[in-house]
Order: C-alpha cells, then sequence, then structure tokens
C-alpha cells in the first residue's frame, strides 16, 4: 500500500475533476431542460411567440375593402386569397392602419404561374397557351398587363 | 450552385458535412489504430513490437489532442459545442463524443504517465530550476521509483490498455455507428458500418506506425528491428484483407439484391467517385499495397532488410491514401446523392484557404493538412519532454531492472 | 511522520466523502420544476395533422413563396417545396424548379407523358422521427400537439439532424448557421391560425387540421378515406397525409 500512494494520487486528482464537471454541469443545464423531454422546454413558447404573423387570410381583407371581397367571393376566382397576388397582408398594414401599400402585380408572369398550359396541372383546370390565347384575341405583346387587358382579376370569367 | 444530374430534393443539393469531418474519422483513426499497436506490446506481451510501443502511445496520444478540433471547426455554433457535454441526448450516436473522448483521453494521458512517471522522477532529479519544477509536476509530485512501485507501474499499464483498448475501438467505432444508423442514407445504412470503420483504423494506424518507426529510427540513429517491421506488417495485411473484404462486400451485396438504392449508387460509384473509389481506394490503395505486403509476409525470408524497409513503406504510404479515400468516399459521397434517389449532385471541392466570396474557409484544405501535421510536431514536443526511444528497463519487471532501479535509487539519493 | 500521514489520510478521505456525496446529490438531477405560467394555449388539446390532395395541386408555388415571406426562409432554402412528376412507361421526369416558388416552367420531356402531377412537401412532422433520434444536444423536438421543432439557441449546428431526414425537409440556415425546417407555423396556429402555406392555397390542395378536434375534416379524411405517407417503409409515422400518391413518388 505504502508503494501504491501514486496511484490514490491520480484517483483522487480524477475525482476531483469528475466532481467540477458534474458541478459545473448542473450550473449550465438550463432550467427548463428535461421537463417533458430531452429538450429545453421553454422554447415551445419561444417558438409560439417567434414572429407576428404575416399573413391574414382573405376574410381580414374584407374588413376595408368590402366592395372588392364581394366581386371576388361572386366570381371564379373566390377561393384565391388575396394575398396570393398582393403578398402578406402583415406587410401593408398592421392593427388596421395601412404601413405600406400593397404588391400588385399585373404582368403575365403573375397570372401565368397558375394559368399557363404546362404538364402537370388537373386537366379541368383552366389554363391557356398564351401564344394560341392571345392570337385568337389579336396581337399583342407578351409581356406587360396583357391578361388584364381582358380579365378583371377579382372577376375573371368573360 | 452544383449540377444536379436527375432529381435532387431542393434542400438536398447541399455538402454539409465537409473535409473536416473527412479529417475527423482520419484522425481517431490513427488514435486507435496507434493504441492498438501499443496494445500489441503492453497487453498481449508481443516482443517484437517493444521496440515501437511508447512511440505508438505517443501518436495516439499526440492524434488524440488534435482529434476534437475538426469538429469544432465544422460546427455552426462552435461557440456552443459544451452542450453536447452538458445536456448530452444519449439516443443520438453524436452525443456519445463527449463521454468516449474524454474517457478515452483520460485512459491514454494516465497510460503515459504510468508508463513515463519513472524516468520523469529522474529527470526531475537530475534537473535544476524550472525544468525541474516542471518534471515534478509532471510526475504529480511523487516520488517513489522502488521496484515495488514500478511493479505497481507496470500492472497499471496493463490494465490502462486492457481498458483503453475497447475505449479506442469505441471512441473510433462510434463514428461509423454515426454513419451506419442513418437508415435516411443508404450508402450509409449498414450494419457493416462501426466494423468497416474500426478495420480501417486499424490499417491506418499501422501504417503510421510503420512509416514513423522508420523515419524516427533514422532520425535517432537507431537500427530498424527486421523483426519489428514484420510483425507490424503481418497485422497490417491481415486487417486490410479483412477491410476491404467488407467494404467490398457490402457493394457486392447491394448490386446482389438490387433494391432501389442500387440504382443510384451504382451512378455514383462510376461517375462521381470514379476517381476516388475506383483508382485510389481499390486499386491504387488496396489492390497494390496488399501485392506488396503479400511478398513482405509470404518471401520473408529471401528479403534483404532494405527491401522489406521499402517495400513495407511504400505499401504504407499508398495505405494512407487508401483509408483517406476510403473516408471521403463515405462522408462526400453519401452527400452526393439524393435522398429522392433520383439525383446525383456534381463533386464537392473543398476550397483551398478562401471561399469564393473572399471569406476565410475554416473548412479548407490548408486546415486540414495543418491539422494532419499538427499531430507530428506534438509528437516531437511529447519526444523531447518524455522520448519515444523503447527502453529495455522500466517495461518488465525481471531482475536486471530491479538492480538497476536501486543502483539509481542510491545514486539518486547521493546527490 | 505517522501522525502527518494519519492526518492527511483522513484529510484524503473526507474529501472523497464531501466530493462523493456531491456527485450523488447533483448527478442528473434538473433542478426542481418551476412553476410556469399558465398559457392561454394548452398544448395537450391538440394533436394536429397535415393533409394534402395531389389531386387538386396546380403548382403554382404560392404557399412556397408564403411561407418563406412568412418565415424568412434564405433564398435556395426550402420549408416546403413541389415537385411535379411527369411519367409515362417509357421513362419518368421529376423537378422543381427553386422549389416551385415560382410556379413550373413548360418542359419537353422527352417521352410522351402519359400522366402529370404536383406534390407539395415539407417537414413530416413524424411521430418517430429519426431527425430528433440523432440530435446529439437535445435542440430538436416534437410538443405535446405534435409538431417538431428545432431550438434555435441550443442548436450547435452539427447538421445531423439534415442527414438523417429521409424525406430532405431540413437545412442549415445559413443566417443562423443551425438546422431549420418547417414548423407548422407553430407561431400561428397557436393562435387559432392556420399556416400561411395552407391560407393561401387556393385549391384547397392544403389542408391543416386537429386529430383532437371533432368534426374536423382533416380528421375524417385521414379516418375514413386512402391516404397515404412518403417512404412508408422507414416507419417514421409521418403526420403529412397524402391523397392521390403515385408509386414513383418517394
Amino acid at each position: 500500500m505504502e508503494h501504491a500512494r501514486h496511484v490514490f494520487r491520480v484517483i483522487f486528482v480524477l475525482l476531483l475533476a469528475l466532481v467540477a464537471f458534474v458541478l459545473g454541469r448542473t450550473w449550465l443545464v438550463p432550467k427548463s431542460y428535461g421537463l417533458y423531454g430531452p429538450y429545453r422546454f421553454d422554447n415551445v413558447a419561444e417558438q409560439a411567440a417567434i414572429r407576428a404573423p404575416l399573413h391574414a387570410g382573405a376574410a381580414s381583407c374584407a374588413g376595408c375593402h368590402e366592395e372588392k371581397a364581394k366581386k371576388l367571393a361572386a366570381g371564379v376566382h373566390q377561393h384565391v386569397s388575396c394575398e396570393v397576388c398582393h403578398g402578406p397582408a402583415g406587410r401593408h398594414a398592421k392593427e388596421g392602419k395601412v404601413v405600406a401599400k400593397a404588391a400588385i402585380d399585373r404582368s403575365f408572369t403573375n397570372c401565368a404561374r397558375c394559368h399557363r398550359k404546362i404538364l402537370g396541372r388537373p386537366e379541368k383546370f383552366p389554363q391557356v397557351v398564351l401564344e394560341q390565347h392571345v392570337q385568337q384575341m389579336g396581337p399583342s405583346a407578351l409581356e406587360g398587363k396583357v391578361c388584364l387587358e381582358c380579365h378583371d382579376p377579382h372577376s375573371p370569367k368573360l | 450552385m452544383p449540377e444536379i444530374s436527375g432529381y435532387a430534393f431542393p434542400n438536398d443539393i447541399h455538402v454539409h458535412w465537409s473535409l473536416m469531418i473527412v479529417m475527423y474519422p482520419y484522425i481517431t483513426g490513427f488514435v486507435a489504430g496507434s493504441f492498438i499497436v501499443t496494445s500489441l506490446s503492453h497487453l498481449f506481451g508481443k516482443k517484437e513490437f517493444e521496440p515501437v510501443a511508447r512511440l505508438a502511445l505517443g501518436a495516439s496520444f499526440s492524434f488524440l489532442m488534435v482529434a476534437f478540433l475538426p469538429l469544432l471547426l465544422h460546427l455552426g455554433q462552435p461557440l456552443r459545442a459544451m452542450n453536447v457535454l452538458v445536456t448530452p441526448n444519449f439516443t443520438s450516436a453524436m452525443a456519445g463524443f463527449g463521454i468516449l473522448f474524454n474517457f478515452y483521453l483520460m485512459i491514454v494521458a494516465l497510460e503515459v504517465w504510468f508508463v513515463y512517471r519513472v524516468e520523469i522522477i529522474q529527470i526531475a532529479r537530475r534537473s535544476r530550476g524550472l525544468k525541474r519544477r516542471l518534471y515534478a509536476a509532471l510526475a504529480l509530485w511523487t516520488y517513489d521509483t522502488s521496484p515495488e512501485a514500478q511493479e505497481i507501474d507496470h500492472r497499471a499499464v496493463k490494465i490502462l490498455t486492457g481498458i483503453g483498448l475497447p475505449s479506442a475501438c469505441m471512441l473510433h467505432g462510434y463514428v461509423g455507428f454515426i454513419f451506419g444508423g442513418i437508415k435516411a442514407n443508404p450508402w450509409w445504412s449498414t450494419p457493416l458500418m462501426p466494423v468497416i470503420f474500426l478495420l480501417s483504423a486499424a490499417v491506418s494506424g499501422i501504417a503510421l506506425l510503420v512509416i514513423l518507426y522508420q523515419v524516427t529510427a533514422r532520425l535517432q540513429r537507431r537500427p530498424i528491428e527486421g523483426e519489428t517491421v514484420q510483425g507490424l506488417v503481418r497485422w497490417l495485411w491481415f486487417f486490410l484483407i479483412l477491410t476491404v473484404t467488407l467494404e467490398l462486400l457490402e457493394i457486392i451485396m447491394l448490386a446482389y439484391e438490387r433494391s432501389e438504392e442500387w440504382a443510384i449508387i451504382s451512378p455514383l460509384l462510376t461517375t462521381r467517385l470514379q476517381f476516388s473509389f475506383i483508382s485510389m481506394q481499390m486499386i491504387v490503395g488496396s489492390l497494390i499495397p496488399f501485392i506488396l505486403l503479400m511478398i513482405i509476409v509470404m518471401m520473408n525470408r529471401y528479403l534483404h532488410e532494405r527491401v522489406r524497409n521499402t517495400l513495407a513503406f511504400a505499401a504504407s504510404f499508398l495505405l494512407l491514401l487508401q483509408v483517406f479515400s476510403m473516408r471521403w468516399n463515405v462522408v462526400i459521397g453519401g452527400q452526393l446523392l439524393s435522398k429522392s434517389l433520383r439525383g446525383l449532385r456534381s463533386g464537392y471541392t473543398p476550397n483551398l484557404l478562401m471561399s469564393p466570396e473572399g471569406r476565410f474557409d475554416r473548412e479548407g484544405i490548408v486546415i486540414a493538412v495543418l491539422l494532419f501535421l499538427a499531430p507530428f510536431l506534438i509528437l516531437w514536443v511529447f519526444d523531447r519532454v518524455l522520448g519515444i526511444e523503447p527502453k529495455t528497463e522500466g517495461h518488465a519487471a525481471h531482475a536486471g531492472a530491479h538492480a538497476e532501479a536501486e543502483a539509481r535509487l542510491t545514486s539518486g539519493a547521493a546527490s | 511522520m505517522d501522525d502527518t500521514r494519519s492526518t492527511r489520510r483522513e484529510f484524503i478521505q473526507g474529501a472523497i466523502k464531501l466530493g462523493g456525496g456531491a456527485l450523488v446529490f447533483l448527478s442528473g438531477t434538473s433542478l426542481a420544476a418551476e412553476e410556469h405560467p399558465a398559457e392561454r394555449y394548452d398544448w395537450e388539446a391538440h394533436r394536429y395533422a397535415y393533409l394534402i390532395d395531389t389531386t387538386k395541386c396546380i403548382g403554382c408555388g404560392s404557399c412556397v413563396r408564403a411561407c418563406a415571406a412568412e418565415n424568412g426562409v434564405p433564398d435556395g432554402f426550402y420549408r416546403t417545396w413541389v415537385e411535379r412528376y411527369v411519367l409515362s412507361a417509357e421513362g419518368s421526369h421529376v423537378d422543381s424548379p427553386n422549389g416551385g416558388r415560382d410556379g413550373f416552367p413548360p418542359i419537353e420531356p422527352g417521352f410522351h407523358p402519359t400522366k402529370s402531377f404536383f406534390v407539395p412537401k415539407m417537414c413530416n412532422h413524424c411521430k418517430e422521427t429519426p431527425c430528433i433520434q440523432v440530435c446529439p444536444v437535445g435542440a430538436s423536438y416534437r410538443t405535446k400537439d405534435g409538431v417538431v421543432m428545432v431550438d434555435g439557441d441550443r442548436c450547435i449546428g452539427c447538421g445531423y439532424c439534415v442527414q438523417a431526414c429521409p424525406f430532405g425537409s431540413r437545412f442549415l440556415n445559413p443566417a443562423t448557421h443551425t438546422a431549420d425546417k418547417c414548423t407548422w407555423c407553430y407561431h400561428r396556429v397557436t393562435k387559432g391560425l392556420m399556416p400561411a402555406c395552407v391560407t393561401v392555397c387556393p385549391t384547397g390542395t392544403r389542408q391543416f387540421g386537429d386529430m383532437l378536434r371533432e368534426d374536423d375534416p382533416v380528421r375524417k379524411a385521414i379516418e375514413h378515406e386512402r391516404v397515404a405517407v412518403m417512404q412508408p417503409h422507414l416507419l417514421t409515422e409521418p403526420q403529412c397525409f397524402y391523397i392521390g400518391l403515385d408509386k414513383e413518388v418517394r
């Protein structure tokens, strides 16, 4: 035993390190960790409050834009949310007050995203090959307001 | 933007696990492999490995010192790295890192201490001033060099090696488990992965020792023992055969079963990984060293020392490349295929030092090379402080050592 | 000599006892749970699920744009995306240009397609997630109402969860360097709103529901109609259910 003293010294040092580690760890573990599982429960509330909702849904636009909403609801675009074309309501109004103009994209690209004829869309969905569709109506530029020259976006069916 | 052939999920096109994640198993492979060599002497008592036992221990220690660095350099949030120790989630193999690394570090540090303790005390006795204090501190201010204490030291070394060997294997094997347990990636998901990684680590460690032994022996003007080289080569050949058998078996099995993953892994191997897998890992890295090592093993009696040493050196160098390309093919290869199993992205080229946007890339090639060279620097310091030359006394407690120790004690007391 | 040795021994023994006691007392405990303020939202009263009817999807990409705007998703990364499948017996073509964010272009697939459709995808909020399983620090978790999320303050950005997700739903956010993914707009659903993607979908492809609510249409569809999930052989138990899926979809 006398000759094994150096071993005990080593063991003592190791035990010290272990105690220091355990103490340090207890200090560092977040308080809400482990309450409902191996994660920090506080984050659930943090995620629920991470940002203010940006999209408001079509129903909220009707609060200020009643006529447009009524026209929309009567037409074939009744299920198309205002925010699809005009962007998130949260960028336009906060707490009932306008903060910026809502985006209005009048270009062919905006309509083409849904209505240009491509492989993949359901057969019955209204889609057109723009060149053919326009030629039926007469020669016109491909870009610009070409769709809107004939179609009202809030009640597009002619 | 990488080029995609076929269809890849939109989020799948990024290679998140970069060169650093290739370096990590490469380095821990050296740690484990070197420790296997030192255990051949300290634990299994094979005499032919005594000349490399201390060198291997020093190499294992040196590579261990930098093993955590590739991970730290890779993390998106390196300042939070301690989270793995503070709140480890043990369903994750990666969480084992904290415990396995620190446990093995403790074992290796203890083993180094017990192996060198007597000499540290002797150096402390011979020195003055700062050097004396430093060495006394290294010995934890113990002073007992009696044969009984040495006997306890030897027993401790044996026990520590016995614990250390499976710990080293776990430290590297868990990396294989990290990949093998991912059912989402068919190139990684196999129960063979931890075994392949471990056997491959043994190959890299022994190959490293073959090279290190010859280089250090030359530099320190010691003879290169033919028995040692022969012993290392035999084990190297054995592990190489096992490793390559398993690596090939995995692919052969995939090709035979022809599940949906083979449809994407086959083009992965033949197009994106053609150079790194077929050319480097299999032909240059496996076939040629296999032949070279076979020559040494089978024709041992007819070989001149020089020829044996040169062949062993060449084979070991190629095997270092093989193990690196194996890590590359697993880590990077697995990320080149999309989880859609319909697409491959173009090969990943790590930046040299700067990203294309002009920012310093901490996962670049220069950093990887520095990481590989740093352990050799640490080994040099290790040699200066402790010494990697083989010492015949201080290993086994036979009568000669006993007498020598006694003599030293008395002379130490007199000075 | 003997006296000092025994006092030293006693000291060491005492230190070991003290240290050991502290160890046993402190090891593994999270400190006593504090009282959490009662939330108006009760997460045990909900179990969310998502229904996607691929027969209705027109590939407009409004969902991808809405999600990116709502959650600040960086360019080139996607919390949700839409894939197009163009299929025939001779060949198949799958694409998702920019995740479908700007719609889909016309294509010449090189064979005569017999069927084509769109498949919107996002994190499936699986019950048996491979992603939570592999997170080394417990940053990824599943709430009691069935939403899988990432604690952005604990995530170390190792990327293991990104590798483990079989669906490619996760990515490493280049701004925060942490893992990121669809959260079913948890900041909206806890206030009784729908996720942003569901709010803007013009065709009713995307529906969000509560399995614990009576008369929930999503619940009804999942319980009574034929639905499929992604990669069922992996048994991750996704909570995004699909109507109209094809064998080619993975």
